[in-house]
């Protein structure tokens, strides 16, 4: 990679609604009409901007993806590189982020079919269950045309979230950040095992889909990205199926696997990329295929040792394996991090180490908000609340027996 | 703090085997291993092993309507070791009581079939298979029932010592998922010892001989693809289906878009809902049925949804079905996935 990625962190202490969106000394205003104007395009009908902090009474539903503002401060343009920019190639060069904000995509997608609810709580007893229970949101509510097709809504969400996160973030231009990370991961003691994370995405169709700049990720997957890509925008949601273990945007930009294994990378480990691979492929066939092909990229890493990640539960942890029974019969020792519904419905032997990110039939303890931004849901279960139990490594949350 | 115990023939004081048809029986305060409790036992109740095996329901109507009486703060069971039939009856009342929100400790061996019988609505002490472990088991199931009665909730099953109820709970950790996963495959790398946070206990089914002849057998037909007449009168769930139907076959040659659809909402329907058999291939096993290659298509088909499906639910819905078929004489399925 020819310069380092650079990351910029200006942590806000504060987020508003003004007249005008700027960056003040650590506190970020929102201008809501300009943004609203902003968040729109083909087949939206309006927006309604709203923040919300931490700690008020206020349930958000039917929330698709979650975005941290970044931006890349050498061309704005280029952010977010084939999903927003023009392709090209993230994970390099100097990147601004908003630290402790996100950008909440929300709509009513019920004409699409039984979607699950899709909840973040910003205060209550299951508020913990959502990650962006503690960051300050602007909440961005699409109201969709009905006679717009849903490639084109959908097209149009993820372009306005994403250019809405580009926007806030570009506000930080000509501040002082609060910190400056360069990521690097350098030649280092051969001695240390490599160790590799394989990151399962979901891709079926639009509203069920993860891209890889852009690309639909099926198009693309398996492949070998630089750890560095990942975090700096090169993975994008448009999944909004299976709340609990969808994995939003803002995960892959902040992954906390991903972030781990740089950070350890020479004193634990050696780092040795990410491989982006398939859950939910069709037939018995593709997912042989799919897992070979990801252990194989793993082994040309030169990984010792693999992370799997996965995309929902079922069928896609028949994909997830399939490529840990693949790895090790390489030789390449494995860890799973998966969700539960009461127990897994696939393993193999070979599974033989597998980190909880919790059971998603609990129900989470009840909770009356005083507002409600999108259509209440009567008691929820883990399953409702938006990346409860992410299998990409953010969670916190494990189930234990009883 | 009110305590209702359960017991034998034979640990009530009845007799042996000569007793086990008795029938049940409620008795004011502790009996037998009840006064080894150190508990204040309000109530014992008690059944002949026989009478419960060969009349299940009308004993666990008397004993619930006795359970439902009295209203205990806990329900303790047996022990019963190695009993098999004394370890079925607690462990069915168990489950039973424990569906009522009565909390239940229970003592048996790990193998017993009362363990699986009470479906993980017991705190279940292991004991050995003979009653010479009584001494040291009636002490800890009395801890557990002091701790439930209370209203207090139990740590693990590693710390409090009861057997694992298949119950999986949420808790909070200090450390991600990530940081967890990186520590294990270190230590998986390094031939050091690590433990999975997930035990796997995975239901595998050992596949049964093949079908001898075929062309005398009854064949079914059983499928998660949403299949339904159309219109789906039993308004079959499109996701989380909490029940399977069956539909009857007789006088149907083969599915009519127009007359059945798929309700499924996991996959793109339009192939299902254009020709209904590429889910449950009716049409095909009536030529091969005419053809005298299977004997005969049972008379109903079964049908659910197997999307976002608890795993216990779905493992229910094949014991029922599988009980209807094998009960119907049933010698070989087609069971279609999607």
């Amino acid at each position: 990679m020819s310069d380092p990625l650079e990351i910029a962190s200006f942590v806000a202490r504060e987020v508003g609604v003004g007249s005008a969106t700027g960056w003040h000394g650590g506190r970020l205003t929102i201008g809501s009409a300009t943004l609203a104007q902003a968040a729109g395009g083909p087949g939206i009908r309006s927006v309604e901007v709203r923040v919300v902090q931490p700690g008020e009474p206020v349930r958000l539903t039917g929330v698709l993806d979650a975005v941290e503002p970044a931006v890349k401060a050498a061309d704005p343009d280029s952010t977010f590189p084939g999903a927003l920019g023009p392709a090209g190639r993230a994970g390099a060069g100097r990147s601004h982020r908003v630290d402790g904000v996100a950008v909440l995509a929300s709509a009513d997608l019920s004409d699409l079919g039984d979607l699950p609810a899709s909840v973040v709580d910003m205060d209550g007893p299951a508020a913990a269950l959502s990650p962006w229970s503690k960051t300050k949101n602007i909440v961005l509510r699409f109201e969709l045309d009905p006679a717009a097709s849903w490639e084109e809504v959908d097209l149009s969400i993820r372009r306005g979230t994403l250019r809405i996160a580009r926007d806030l973030a570009a506000t930080t231009f000509g501040s002082e950040p609060d910190r400056v990370e360069a990521v690097t991961l350098p030649e280092t003691n051969p001695a240390l095992p490599a160790v590799c994370a394989i990151v399962q995405v979901a891709s079926e169709v639009p509203g069920e889909d993860t891209f890889v700049y852009g690309e639909p990720a099926r198009d693309v997957a398996p492949m070998l990205l630089d750890p560095r890509e990942v975090l700096d925008g090169a993975i994008t949601n448009g999944w909004y199926d299976t709340a609990a273990s969808a994995n939003p945007t803002y995960l892959y930009q902040r992954s906390a696997l991903v972030r781990s294994l740089i950070a350890l990378h020479g004193r634990r480990l050696r780092c040795s990329g990410v491989v982006v691979t398939l859950g939910f492929l069709n037939s018995l066939e593709e997912k042989q295929a799919a897992a070979a092909r990801a252990a194989a990229l793993a082994r040309e890493a030169g990984a010792d040792g693999a992370i799997l990640t996965a995309h929902g539960l079922g069928n896609s942890h028949t994909d997830t394996m399939l490529t840990c029974r693949a790895c090790e019969s390489l030789g390449i020792r494995t860890v799973l991090i998966l969700a539960e519904e009461g127990g897994l419905t696939d393993h193999v032997p070979e599974a033989d180490a597998i980190v909880s990110t919790g059971n998603v039939e609990e129900f989470a303890p009840g909770w009356r908000p005083e507002d409600v931004v999108g259509p209440d849901v009567a008691s929820p279960r883990v399953a409702a609340y938006l990346a409860a139990a992410t299998e990409l490594g953010h969670s916190t949350l494990r189930a234990v027996s009883a | 703090m009110k305590v209702v115990h359960y017991l034998n023939q034979f640990f009530a004081g009845f007799g042996a085997e000569e007793a086990a048809r008795t029938e049940p029986v409620r008795i004011e305060g502790a009996v037998g291993p009840g006064r080894g409790l150190g508990l204040d036992v309000a109530v014992t109740l008690a059944c002949g092993d026989d009478f419960f095996a060969a009349h299940e329901d009308a004993a666990l109507a008397r004993l619930l309507g006795w359970i439902d009486d009295e209203r205990p703060d806990v329900l303790i069971c047996g022990p019963a070791f190695g009993a098999g039939r004394y370890g079925y009856a607690c462990g069915v009342l168990a489950r039973e009581a424990s569906r009522r929100g009565v909390p239940v400790v229970a003592g048996m061996h790990g193998e017993n079939p009362g363990v699986i019988a009470a479906e993980g609505g017991a705190y279940i002490i292991p004991t050995p298979t003979s009653v010479t472990g009584m001494r040291e088991v009636l002490p800890r199931m009395a801890d557990l029932a002091r701790r439930l009665a209370a209203g207090g909730s139990l740590g693990s099953p590693q710390e409090e010592g009861y057997l694992p109820r298949g119950l999986r709970r949420n808790v909070f950790v200090e450390r991600s998922a990530a940081a967890r996963a990186i520590d294990m495959v270190i230590a998986k790398l390094a031939g050091e010892p690590f433990v999975s946070e997930v035990e796997v206990a995975f239901d595998r089914v050992q596949p049964p001989p093949p079908v001898a002849d075929l062309s005398n057998a009854l064949l079914a037909l059983v499928s998660e693809a949403g299949c339904v007449p159309r219109g789906n009168p039993d308004r079959l769930p499109t996701r989380r289906s909490h029940m399977w139907l069956r539909y009857p076959l007789e006088g149907v040659r083969s599915f009519s878009p127009d007359s059945y659809e798929t309700v499924h909402g996991g996959f793109d329907r339009t192939n299902g809902l254009a020709d209904p058999n590429r889910l449950v291939p009716l049409d095909v096993v009536r030529v091969l049925e005419e053809e005298g290659r299977i004997g005969r298509v049972h008379e109903w088909f079964y049908t659910t949804t197997g999307v976002d499906t608890p795993v216990a639910v779905a493992a229910r819905f094949g014991q029922e079905i599988g009980a209807e078929l094998r009960t119907s004489g049933v010698e070989a399925v087609l069971l279609t996935g999607t």
